[in-house]
């Protein structure tokens, strides 16, 4: 049994924290939806939380069409045309703060890897293992998604975690 | 004052920076710094009145950079603003010597309430 095993059950917490960060970034009310995510250019952050209790890792993903996203960045940078490194900033923090409170809910003893964000077509297809919750906002669906032992390549992680993970393996 | 925002999201320092004026906190000289490693820097040269610190950053993470200030002698008032609010990091950066911690998402309220001590209105 892990941190990890009980998402289902936290199914209502995470809704609301997708729903509350939205609602906080963008100034407006959000809610919990039961869509996919439209085909399209989509805008992903990604990073990981890892439970120091038990050594398990799960990927927190957070998913925006970019129309959104370039709202959302638009909204958060004061400008009326964000770069792409605008959106890609704004969405790494949105997937910060939504991966910084699941942390924060599922476990204590615990370290958060540093976000990353892309833009892409296609969203590659998550585990079934997966939980996912979805909301609107502006009339465009958000999708947080959580996935317990997802591979974690590709992620930095915080200095101090650097170290610790060498003395680990040493 | 001069109050130094140290986070390495760009938009999250421009949101840190429009919560300290809507919560009343105008007038002051804003500077930004991107991780714990450049802010210990800024604050040993430009003497700000206060540090808002993200927690999680490359280079140097927050709790880091307030130890090292910590270290030596620096008891320029500190206040993490991060993602992570759990009981055990609250618990951590009041032991490391941090005036409070503000979890995102908040609202200008949270920063009246912590920072109302130490900025002038």
């Amino acid at each position: 049994m892990t941190t990890f095993d009980d998402l289902v059950e936290a199914q209502d917490e995470l809704d609301a924290i997708v729903i509350d960060v939205l609602g906080s970034i963008l100034g407006e009310e959000a809610a919990p939806a039961h869509l996919d995510l439209p085909d399209g250019q989509v805008a992903t952050a990604r990073l990981a939380i890892h439970d120091e209790g038990d050594d398990t890792f799960a990927v927190v993903e957070v998913r925006v069409g970019i129309a959104l996203a370039r709202v959302m960045a638009g909204r958060m940078m004061f400008v009326a045309d964000p770069e792409d490194d605008d959106v890609l900033d704004a969405v790494a923090e949105l997937g910060n703060i939504c991966g910084g409170n699941v942390k924060s809910l599922l476990c204590q003893h615990a370290r958060l890897s540093l976000p990353s964000a892309e833009i892409g077509s296609g969203l590659p297809a998550l585990s079934g293992a997966s939980v996912r919750v979805r909301a609107v906002v502006l009339g465009h669906l958000v999708e947080l998604a959580v996935t317990p032992g997802a591979p974690i390549e590709g992620l930095d992680w915080p200095p101090a975690a650097v170290d610790e993970e060498l003395e680990r393996q040493t | 004052m001069k109050i130094l925002v140290v986070d390495d999201s760009k938009a999250m320092r421009m949101i840190v920076v429009r919560t300290l004026r809507q919560a009343g906190f105008s007038g002051h000289d804003v500077v930004e710094a991107e991780n714990g490693k450049e802010g210990l820097d800024l604050t040993q040269s430009i003497k700000p009145g206060l540090v808002l610190s993200d927690w999680n950053m490359p280079e140097m993470t927050g709790i880091e950079f307030l130890r090292a200030l910590r270290g030596s002698g620096d008891s320029t008032p500190f206040c993490f603003v991060t993602s992570e609010g759990s009981d055990e990091m609250r618990t951590t950066a009041e032991a490391a010597g941090a005036l409070g911690l503000i979890a995102k998402p908040f609202t200008e309220d949270a920063f009246r309430d912590v920072l109302g001590s130490v900025v002038p209105s």
